[in-house]
């Protein structure tokens, strides 16, 4: 009885039978009721209020709805209208919305004191800053620097003038992956800087080298919706797609055909693939000059070396010329890390001649609508600033939603750079990593919190309008009776006091600048600057309309748009050769790749739990960093999955644990980018590693860019381990269990073409009369041959649902009989990651949908036990089947799982008296108990759904098909007397899904789409032979690729 | 001279030839005297086991199961093992009791009380697994059919709830078997004692004085009561064994499980009734009346039920096989050579391997083999339970969710706990109650009659 | 009070055979109220109490009561709150008969026990607050008793007999 268990509380705890039962009613959150005054406005208690506006947790730039319920936001969704995303999520934009409940954001200005801060007024920050600018100021020009990420809206013009009247160096907008070899290729081959749109949905073939487009590549969610369109059997068109990476990244698993090539060689690839297509003439006829000059270079790479060379056979490349050749229009893009090495910018050349040989120019790729991205400044750039503030010429520094500190190679000198700057300000509205060095912290409000606007492309203007208050403070919770007897301090939150950048930055404006009252800081607020800069949107899209229209009309959609016609480019005579492609630096060894992770991209979504507790897609991993390293290199040097390795490079040293991996390129590994901070808040902090300390930080020669593939790296085993905890069991698929089906593609093709029927095992013979549904029942349908892996519906569901976040379960502080993993608990540098990875791998997730990626190495050869050929990545989200002959509910003995009459699969939490057999007896083990209590400190209770029961431990919890969100359906189709519309309901997982691959409907309806769809001639239930008649309906997946 | 009279202590033999009606008196109410020093350490190391089981019981219920190893798949563990495991024990006494009684064997009058008691005992046990299993231990009652202010109704068609039936009878008919037996029992030591212990037992005898009204509607009370157990002793672990069977899981879904989870009963419910009874004959110098045959006649039940369990095994592997289906082919396949292979084999030999030596006579009445192979046969009987329900539900239908379960030192504590508990109760009763039935061994040695020759009631 | 109030008369025997014997007379000389005291159950004695057979009990029928009671009200209790609370579970019709047969016959074996109990109960007197004051302690360990009750004119008789049979010792 160490800590504090005296004899009193222990009489405490061993009378905690009753009182915990008393407390097993009470929900989570027992705030402070108080009836409103004054209601505000478009506030009705109990009713939600959606406003629209830009996801910013990526340059993408996304259209989202928020969800206001009772004054806070409480979900975030796609926005239907926005031409981005439309209605689509990711996993990264279902998690923003922690980015704003963060219990560590910084909520009030903060001044540096020693070590340590000290709260500040904001009237007395701006004070201080102001003042410090104006001393900058004096002491002469460009004395002043501003880093920003990519702000291409009013407020990055009104930073752009703002620092012009005040005579500071120009802006910095640093964006990590900033595709300057691109750019670079651009220039080179159509003579503009831009980064183009590419119209995935429009072609029919794509070639893709190395772009993640899935993942995070420019527009990951916009351009899963156009790959949706293009290559699922759904729409009826079944586009081929080829990936070229040396990594089976989440992208290259959903291609039709995955070419490994050796790392840096895709400029060859595409070199040779250029060349069999203009000597076999398969691609269009083009003018002879221009042929001329594609064969010129072309002709640089002799096919058998690039073959020899990237790894990927002669066959495969002609294969590769024919497909794109065939699928007119094609589509060939060039990006990722593996085209930010040597060679990037002749790839991106490469990559380019094809486009235009294949005369997508201006049909798939598109320069006008041109990305953002294109407007992210150069590295070269920052380099230059960082030299100045080395050199001491900076007098203040200001940084906003950038955190070069984390994002740059430490080989950069940024933070040495930093420290010789005499005033930092950061406005940044989380303590990362660059802003922990600042001197003075006046914090911006999050996006949900603010106006502004966001242009992802040019003819998209995204609207951001604020879609609640700044978060209010939260005085300590109790969470129940049980707390009040351990006497346990609840967690409070001060609320947020700060003042939007966008004000601070006019009110200085006008405070420095003589006469600025009328110049750019006449507005008094950011908010009316923002309204009046809207004027000119408002003339370029909807000339004519009043402007009050116009912009309720913008507010509502949120943003305006117009089409932009494609510019005609016309390539540039005097294309150089691609010369020979430099090798990388390094002892000889693998190359190292630093890849953009699905769910932290940069780093920056570090902080949010949800997506910690999310698996990697392809490895399967929560929370952790791992080195993934080829089966044979593992085996040569002698370690497993688990074994921290030390990984060199000549910049430095990393030691992670290993992910051995059977489809990675044996001369390449690959380290995941986004974890590893110092600091970002308890959710961030000392969780996995960083690699960046292994890259370089000299530019890519030819783009001028960052690079992520740059090194080779040396492993040595350091004998620690550091499992890594995947809630995956075994994912060896077994064709003799019916789960993961796949159907070829040409027979698929045919059965949509033909229509389908029924699947079988849908209906065995019962004992029983089939059951009657009087008014609905409730269906799905998921189609394997759309879902691209990307757990977008799987964080929806966790924020719909108020699923827990396991890393903050309620174990033992009190030292009695500890468990074994609770012993290290307190001496762990992350207990809230260490604790997530502990019950996650152990299988105590609560996630009530999970995608899960299957091995699939096709249909053993007849007589052969073990099954052969390369594994093929399967994505099978799997959730409560609903099924009909459910065999959890006979089961339960107090009815707490029961079969209501719209063919839900019930759950009565307050019943639950947690025998926990309903969840032994389902065949998908999808039903989800409550092994601890779990908390939700403040202001993160302010995230939870209040139209969901938060549950108590001891209860068995499982998917609902949002029945919360059948119920509005069904209330407001009432009110409206009628009946509910098909597609009118959407579960979370469906709304967010970038390809549409889940749909909710009535499966008594026979016109709904759900119903249509569960006849589809690809459809079967998961274990059908059981005959629990599942309301849910799998499409097989098409597959194209040949098992060898 | 037979092997027992190796151990007995020195102090008064035994009369030969046999104990009269009085010697019986004696030596039972002897062991009711005042309790030595070795009974008092005994009881406090129990008592001491029990806290720690309490201890961490109440810890697992302030933080939830996640106390125990418990996770998806396998939600049900050693809890539910120690479940099974105890109420399979409290079916041996039963047995003795009702069908032996049925069968007019006479060996068992010695040994039914001892056995009896271990029944009650043993069922209390087990009836607070459940409790201790389930997420939200304060609401168990919710199984209880009673009118609820919301004419709430628990769902009949659960096996869970076939249990709270089955096993709350099945207690209550023993505690009263036991009671109805003791009645006569109490009376006689209410006779033999002088003071406060007299007055007490003359409470507890309710008057009993062996009238011939009395003996009348006792026996035939009695041989109703054997009449209504047998049944019922079949019943309880075919229900107990539903609890699996019912379940779609492979491994689970099978009709063989009454069966074998009755004859598994029997068969540890034997070995516990050595495991008790070796070292009160040893303490109560009880040599006289559990003698050899006794031995013998239980050495050759358990070698019986060994020999059952054994086809039951083989059966369940010839099932799985024929089936043809996968799912269960791997489930049963994963037994053999999975994760938890070692604890499948060792359960084979201690339950189908080690009784084979009862085989000899030789081995049957020598007491060190005797313990020695109960304590594996009740060792591989947990582990018999272990098998079914960790690797069955750790190796299912959905292979993405197959996992490995590992027990927790809660689990760990609260398994000890019980058997505390157990042991506290039991040596109580020895200590209270007559632990030799001294009404039904008079029936079975010489009634004294005038006439000089012996006769046999 | 036509007569005066029956005493009685205690013979304590040692021997089964003898306890039977003086049994036996006592029946042929026309005694009513013979109770015999015995440490175990000896159908020999009851036997001779009666004179013909051994005597019937009325337990039975309290055991067969209790267990159809017991049957009943487990289909009753079973089908009543399923059709009170009808909840579809499993695909399965709201009244299913054979799950129900278990609580059913759990409850018969149940209730049937219960009722034995009573009957042994009412039927053997039990409790019993003042047995016999002529009631001796040895009867629970190698002593036979029997017991005569008798108008007082006759209890020499009695005596005699019990006397004659082999009484070790004869108490009125």
């Amino acid at each position: 009885m160490a800590d504090g268990l005296d004899r009193r509380g222990f009489f405490k705890l061993v009378g905690l039978g009753s009182a915990a039962a008393a407390a097993a009613g009470c929900g989570k959150t027992t705030e402070a009721i108080l009836p409103y005054v004054i209601p505000p406005a478009h506030l009705v208690p109990g009713v939600a209020t959606y406003f629209a506006t830009v996801c910013r947790e990526c340059p993408a730039g996304c259209g989202v709805l928020a969800r206001n319920r009772d004054g806070h936001v409480v979900k975030l969704e796609g926005n239907p209208d926005h031409p981005v995303s439309r209605g689509a999520l990711c996993a990264r934009g279902q998690a923003a919305l922690l980015g704003t409940y963060d219990p560590d954001r910084v909520a009030t200005p903060r001044l540096r004191e020693g070590q340590g801060w000290k709260p500040i007024g904001v009237a007395d920050a701006e004070k201080l800053l102001a003042e410090k600018l104006a001393a900058a100021r004096q002491a002469g020009a460009g004395r002043i620097g501003l880093i920003s990420q990519l702000e291409t809206g009013t407020l990055g013009r009104l930073m752009d003038d703002w620092l012009k009247a005040l005579g500071a160096r120009p802006r910095v907008a640093f964006e990590p992956f900033a595709y300057e070899a691109l750019r670079a290729a651009n220039r080179v081959t159509f003579g503009i800087d831009a980064i183009p749109y590419h119209a995935f949905e429009d072609a029919r073939a794509v070639l893709s080298l190395g772009a993640d487009y899935l993942e995070t590549w420019l527009s990951p969610v916009g351009y899963a919706g156009g790959f949706r369109r293009m290559h699922a059997l759904g729409g009826g068109i079944g586009g081929s797609v080829i990936h070229v990476e040396p990594r089976y990244s989440m992208t290259a698993a959903n291609a039709d055909e995955w070419l490994v090539n050796a790392p840096g060689t895709e400029a060859l690839v595409a070199l040779a693939v250029l060349r069999i297509l203009l000597e076999e003439r398969l691609g269009p006829t083009l003018p002879a000059k221009e042929t001329e000059a594609l064969l010129a270079v072309a002709r640089t790479v002799e096919v058998e070396a690039a073959a020899r060379q990237s790894g990927v056979p002669v066959a495969r490349l002609k294969h590769v010329a024919e497909t794109l050749a065939k699928g007119a229009p094609s589509l060939v893009v060039a990006g990722g890390v593996a085209v930010t090495g040597p060679g990037a910018t002749e790839a991106a050349v490469a990559a380019n001649l094809l486009n235009h040989a294949l005369g997508n120019v201006g049909k798939t790729v598109r320069f006008g609508p041109n990305s953002a991205l294109g407007r992210a400044s150069r590295y070269a750039e920052l380099a230059a600033l960082i030299r100045a503030m080395a050199n001491g010429e900076i007098a203040v520094l200001l940084i906003k939603d950038a955190n070069p500190v984390f994002t740059l190679p430490p080989a950069s000198g940024f933070a040495q750079a930093l420290a010789k700057v005499p005033f930092v300000a950061s406005l940044s509205s989380h303590l990362d990593e660059t802003a922990a060095r600042a001197h003075l912290l006046l914090p911006d409000l999050t996006p949900l919190e603010s106006w502004g606007d966001y242009s992802p492309r040019e003819g998209v203007w995204g609207l951001m309008q604020p879609a609640m208050g700044p978060v209010p403070p939260l005085s300590a919770r109790r969470e129940d009776a049980v707390d009040l007897l351990l006497n346990r301090p609840g967690e409070s939150f001060p609320g947020v006091q700060t003042k939007p950048t966008g004000d601070v930055l006019l009110d200085i404006g006008r405070a420095l600048v003589p006469g600025a009252d009328k110049g750019p800081f006449r507005a008094r607020t950011f908010a009316d600057h923002l309204r009046e800069a809207w004027q000119g949107i408002a003339k370029a899209t909807a000339s004519g309309v009043p402007f009050e229209l116009f912009w309720e009309e913008a507010l509502r959609r949120g943003g305006a748009w117009r089409e932009v016609p494609a510019a005609r480019v016309t390539l540039q005579p005097g294309i150089k050769p691609a010369g020979q492609v430099p090798g990388l630096a390094g002892p000889d060894g693998p190359a190292l790749m630093v890849v953009p992770s699905s769910r932290y991209y940069d780093g920056r979504s570090a902080n949010k739990p949800w997506l910690h507790e999310t698996p990697d897609p392809m490895v399967q991993v929560v929370y952790d960093s791992w080195v993934e390293i080829a089966a044979e290199t593992a085996r040569r040097v002698g370690i497993a999955t688990g074994d921290v390795v030390r990984v060199r490079s000549p910049h430095g040293q990393v030691e992670l644990p290993a992910y051995v991996s059977e489809t990675l390129h044996p001369g390449a590994v690959a380290v995941p980018l986004g974890l590893g901070h110092t600091e970002y808040g308890r959710f961030a902090r000392s969780v996995g590693q960083s690699a960046l300390p292994l890259l370089p930080a000299e530019p890519d020669p030819a783009s001028g860019g960052l690079r992520w593939l740059a090194v080779r790296v040396t492993l040595e085993r350091t004998g620690r381990r550091e499992p890594l905890a995947t809630p995956a069991g075994t994912t060896e698929v077994d064709h003799e269990r019916e789960i993961v089906e796949t159907v070829a593609f040409d027979e698929g093709m045919a059965g949509e073409k033909a229509g389908g029927r029924p699947p079988a095992h849908a209906n065995l013979p019962s004992m029983y009369p089939d059951l009657k549904y009087p008014e609905h029942r409730w269906g799905m349908s998921v189609d394997l041959d759309a879902c691209t892996g990307c757990q977008a519906c799987v964080v929806a569901c966790v924020a719909e649902n108020n699923v827990p976040i396991m890393g903050l379960a309620e174990v033992p502080r009190v030292p009695v009989l500890r468990a074994g993993p609770f012993f290290a608990l307190a001496e762990q540098p992350n207990p809230i990651a260490y604790l997530g990875k502990w019950q996650i791998g152990y299988g105590r997730s609560i996630h009530w949908l999970r995608v899960e990626r299957w091995w699939d190495r096709g249909h053993p050869p007849a007589g052969t036990a073990k099954p052969g050929g390369a594994p093929r990545a399967r994505f099978m989200p799997m959730l409560c089947q609903h099924c009909e002959i459910a065999p959890c509910e006979p089961v339960c003995p107090v009815f707490a799982a029961y079969h209501t009459s719209e063919g839900l699969n019930g759950q009565i939490y307050n019943r639950c008296v947690g025998t926990r057999y309903c969840g032994n007896n389902c065949p998908y083990i999808v039903r989800r108990f409550n092994w601890y209590r779990y908390q939700w400190p403040a202001p993160l209770t302010l995230a939870l759904n209040p139209d969901v029961t938060v549950r108590d431990r001891g209860v068995m919890e499982k998917c609902t098909m949002c029945v919360q969100r059948i119920i509005a359906g069904k209330d407001r189709a009432k009110d409206e007397g009628r009946r509910p519309r098909d597609g009118e309901i959407m579960t979370a997982c469906q709304q967010t899904c970038p390809t549409q691959a889940i749909v909710f409907g009535d499966l008594k309806d026979g016109q709904s789409r759900v119903s249509k769809l569960s006849a589809s001639s690809r459809g079967y239930h998961v274990l059908g032979e059981l005959g629990t008649r599942p309301a849910i309906t799998y499409l097989k997946k098409a597959t194209k690729e040949t098992h060898g | 001279m037979s092997l027992g009279e190796e151990h007995l202590p020195p102090g008064p033999r035994p009369s030969a030839p046999g104990p009269t009606f009085a010697d019986v008196n004696r030596d039972v109410i002897r062991t009711l005297g005042t309790a030595g020093n070795l009974y008092f350490a005994w009881m406090s190391v129990v008592a001491l086991l029990l806290a720690l089981g309490i201890l961490a019981w109440t810890e697992q219920i302030y933080y939830g199961i996640g106390m125990g190893g418990h996770r998806a798949p396998q939600q049900w563990a050693t809890y539910i093992v120690n479940f099974v495991f105890w109420i399979g024990i409290g079916h041996a006494g039963t047995l003795i009791s009702a069908i032996l009684y049925l069968f007019r064997a006479k060996w068992r009058t010695s040994i039914y009380r001892g056995a009896e008691a271990m029944t009650v005992f043993a069922v209390l046990t087990a009836g607070l697994f459940p409790v201790i299993h389930i997420g939200r231990m304060w609401l168990p009652y919710w199984l209880i059919p009673y009118p609820s202010e919301r004419f709430l109704w628990p769902a009949f068609r659960s096996p869970l709830l076939w249990d709270v039936f089955a096993i709350s009878t099945y207690l209550t008919i023993s505690v009263v078997f036991f009671i109805v037996g003791l009645i006569p029992d109490i009376a006689a030591v209410r006779d033999g004692t002088t003071g406060w212990r007299r007055r007490v037992y003359a409470v507890l005898a309710v008057g009993w004085q062996g009238t011939d009204r009395q003996w009348r509607h006792y026996r035939r009370a009695y041989g109703l009561f054997a009449a209504l157990a047998t049944p019922l002793v079949l019943s309880v672990h075919s229900v107990v064994s539903w609890d699996f069977a019912m379940a779609l899981l492979p491994g689970w879904h099978s009709t063989l499980f009454a069966p074998f989870f009755v004859d598994g009963a029997i068969f540890s419910g034997f070995a516990m009734v050595l495991v008790l009874l070796l070292p009160m004959r040893y303490y109560f110098n009880l040599y006289p009346y559990i003698t050899e045959r006794q031995l013998d006649m239980m050495a050759r039940l358990i070698l019986t039920t060994s020999l059952v369990l054994t086809y039951f095994y083989t059966c369940e592997g010839f099932v799985s096989w024929y089936s043809g289906e996968p799912a269960e082919r791997a489930s049963y396949l994963f037994k053999w050579v999975g994760v938890y292979a070692p604890w499948w084999w060792l359960q084979i030999f201690c339950n189908s391997v080690v009784p084979l030596v009862f085989f000899w006579r030789r081995a049957r009445i020598h007491v060190p083999t005797l313990y020695v192979v109960s304590l594996l046969v009740l060792v591989g009987m947990w582990l018999e339970r272990f098998n079914i329900i960790v690797p069955g539900l750790g190796h299912g239908f959905y292979p993405w969710a197959f996992g490995v379960y590992l027990p927790s030192v809660t689990e760990v504590a609260i398994l000890v706990g019980s058997f505390a508990w157990f042991f506290i109760l039991f040596l109580a009763f020895i200590r209270v109650l007559p632990s030799v039935s001294i009404v039904e061994v008079k029936e079975t040695i010489p009634h004294p009659v005038r006439a000089g020759h012996a006769q046999h009631g | 009070m036509a007569e005066a109030a029956p005493t009685g008369v205690l013979g304590v025997f040692a021997h089964v055979d003898t306890t039977i014997q003086a049994i036996r007379e006592l029946r042929a000389r026309g005694f009513k109220g013979v109770t015999a005291y015995t440490p175990l159950p000896l159908p020999e004695v009851e036997e001779a109490l009666t004179g013909h057979g051994l005597p019937k009990s009325p337990v039975r029928l309290f055991t067969l009561v209790g267990a159809l009671t017991g049957t009943a009200s487990g289909f009753a209790l079973t089908i009543w709150s399923s059709l009170k609370w009808n909840l579809v579970v499993g695909g399965k019709p709201v009244v299913s008969i054979p799950p129900f047969v278990v609580i059913a016959f759990e409850l018969t074996i149940l209730l049937g026990g219960l009722c034995t109990l009573l009957a042994l109960f009412v039927l053997g007197r039990l409790p019993r607050l003042h047995g016999s004051p002529r009631y001796d302690p040895r009867f629970t360990a190698d002593r036979f008793g029997v017991e005569v009750f008798c108008p007082p004119d006759q209890l020499r008789t009695a005596e005699e007999i019990l006397r004659r049979a082999g009484a070790e010792e004869v108490r009125a």
